[in-house]
């Protein structure tokens, strides 16, 4: 399922003393099965933009193509549902949309709103618990006694349970320790590998675009100010820094021994990829999986 | 969802009304609700509209925001228009059906109502566009002052009204943003039956309740970290100022209260 933007604006509170624009002529394509990350600043409308991919909010014009619906300033309301169903979004701090009396009857709220009944939606509940690494005795807990990490991973699972076709995640590791950001992310990057969901990252941590996305958007005061592959994007250094946006670390590192007269035909983005060029420049033979 | 209310709002300019003390603008504010009824006839109401209008443009806000701020409350006033027209006995008699009827007192009363209201959220309006909140609880504060005496927690009142003031727009976002969180799972708001919609705001409000005790919390931990222990002994941030021209409104609202009362005869 594809989800395509095309010039779409948005405008909050219009027609007020407090309108404010926050999306200006945005084209952007998101293929299926695609690893897609949206970078820049606080306030460069990225939150905006991803309320538009499951039609949260409707753009003031331009039009979001979202698999087979069209969504246009004019769209109804109504029967908007199955594209939720499709789109699931994480939002930033999601522990925060926790309530029911147990963990696994919130992670089976969403399935049962789409339809799926009781006994289903909780055998679902369980297997999205284990998927996001948290064991069945969870199961019977109230989500208000868990950890602030535990709280993510259940409100994770109450998402993953809608079984989406497109995920979207608004800064999910933030605020959560080395280890768990890490697990994260490698949760999201199997899900994405193994069940070809297709996931848009919204980040300020380029390390995390660097090693999972296939796709970059860079967003500067609600215009896409550049786009394309990680490679070429990062390559810019000076332009990255000069917008203030993070570079990779071992593409910095990288920048750092290229100044000291060591070449390199490309500026490398992992650090895995870092250690294969020193080791191929250093005349050893890079190590090859 | 607030998208359309004006009322309550504060909108950052730089006017004669805007830079008053917001002192002077609390108690201009409920002193012209209380004169307000001191009008009774044609002259006396047109000399509250002119004043009003006056006041209004001096604060360089846009009109059209004061008329869009009686919007929500259009069927209140249109309801108690329609009560006064309806059941006031009197004078000529237009229209007579059952126990209603249209009379020349019913019209004249109706239409007083009717800019008594408008009157009322104009002034109003104008006092919370033009003054930012938390200069208003403060004002609140200094105003209370003398309740000290019959042991009224003034500190302690105020301090809570400026809390609550600074995290209204805070908990407005944090709705807005479970709202949509749990619209991207699948709850409808405002749709089906009144049971289901009612149904339906337990998954916004239990988040909600959560987090406001859980910022509570904070809020208190990190007040008293940071060495807070109550209103004794505090020395103040913010300073009101009484200018000239704040005695100068003051003077205004006196004057006409004169002419008020000499007009309505």
């Amino acid at each position: 399922m594809d989800i395509h933007f095309e010039k779409v604006n948005f405008t909050y509170q219009p027609n007020t003393p407090f309108e404010q624009r926050a999306l200006f002529d945005i084209d952007l394509l998101i293929k299926e099965g695609s690893y897609t990350a949206l970078v820049g600043h606080t306030g460069s409308g990225k939150s905006t933009l991803l309320q538009h991919l499951n039609a949260l909010v409707k753009p003031t014009s331009g039009s979001v193509q979202i698999g087979d619906r069209k969504i246009t300033p004019e769209t109804d309301n109504k029967n908007l549902k199955p594209i939720r169903k499709k789109v699931g979004i994480v939002f930033q701090f999601p522990e925060a949309q926790l309530f029911e009396e147990t963990v696994a009857r919130d992670i089976a709220f969403g399935p049962k709103n789409f339809g799926v009944g009781e006994e289903v939606a909780l055998e679902i509940a369980k297997a999205a618990l284990i998927q996001v690494g948290l064991d069945e005795t969870y199961l019977n807990r109230s989500p208000f006694e868990l950890s602030g990490g535990q709280m993510r991973r259940v409100a994770i699972a109450g998402v993953l349970a809608m079984k989406p076709e497109v995920l979207v995640l608004d800064e999910p590791t933030a605020g959560l320790d080395p280890q768990g950001r890490k697990e994260m992310m490698e949760m999201f990057w199997q899900l994405h590998k193994e069940q070809k969901i297709t996931i848009v990252l919204v980040t300020h941590l380029m390390d995390d675009v660097a090693n999972y996305a296939d796709f970059v958007y860079v967003l500067e005061k609600g215009k896409i100010v550049k786009s394309g592959e990680p490679r070429e994007v990062f390559q810019d250094l000076n332009w990255l820094k000069e917008k203030q946006l993070g570079v990779p670390t071992a593409t910095e590192f990288a920048e750092l021994l290229s100044e000291k007269g060591i070449t390199m035909s490309e500026l490398p983005l992992t650090a895995e990829e870092l250690a294969d060029e020193i080791v191929r420049l250093s005349g050893g033979i890079a190590h090859d999986e | 969802m607030m998208n359309k209310l004006i009322f309550g709002r504060y909108m950052p300019g730089d006017s004669f009304i805007h830079r008053l003390d917001p002192r002077a603008k609390l108690l201009a504010s409920f002193y012209f609700i209380g004169i307000i009824f001191l009008a009774n006839n044609w002259q006396t109401y047109l000399l509250l509209a002119v004043f009003t209008l006056f006041a209004v443009s001096l604060s360089k806000v846009d009109m059209k925001f004061f008329i869009r701020g009686i919007r929500p409350l259009i069927w209140l006033i249109l309801f108690t228009v329609a009560l006064q027209v309806l059941f006031t006995s009197g004078g000529e008699v237009y229209w007579h059906w059952g126990i209603f009827n249209i009379t020349q007192f019913g019209v004249l009363n109706g239409i007083f109502i009717f800019c008594r209201f408008v009157l009322i959220i104009f002034m109003s309006t104008l006092l919370t566009l033009t003054t930012p909140p938390l200069e208003l609880s403060d004002a609140i504060e200094y105003l209370l002052r003398p309740l000290k005496v019959v042991r009224f927690p003034v500190h302690e009142i105020s301090l809570m009204l400026s809390i609550a003031l600074r995290f209204v727009p805070t908990l407005m976002d944090e709705t807005e943003k479970i709202m949509n969180a749990q619209r991207a799972r699948g709850v409808d708001f405002g749709e089906g039956s009144l049971v289901q919609k009612m149904k339906a705001i337990i998954p916004l409000l239990i988040p909600l309740f959560v987090s406001s005790f859980n910022r509570a919390e904070d809020l208190a931990t990190a007040m008293e970290a940071r060495g807070y222990q109550g209103g004794e002994g505090r020395t103040k941030y913010r300073v009101l100022h009484w200018h000239n021209q704040d005695t100068m409104v003051m003077g205004a609202f006196a004057l006409l209260t004169v002419i008020l009362v000499v007009l309505r005869g």
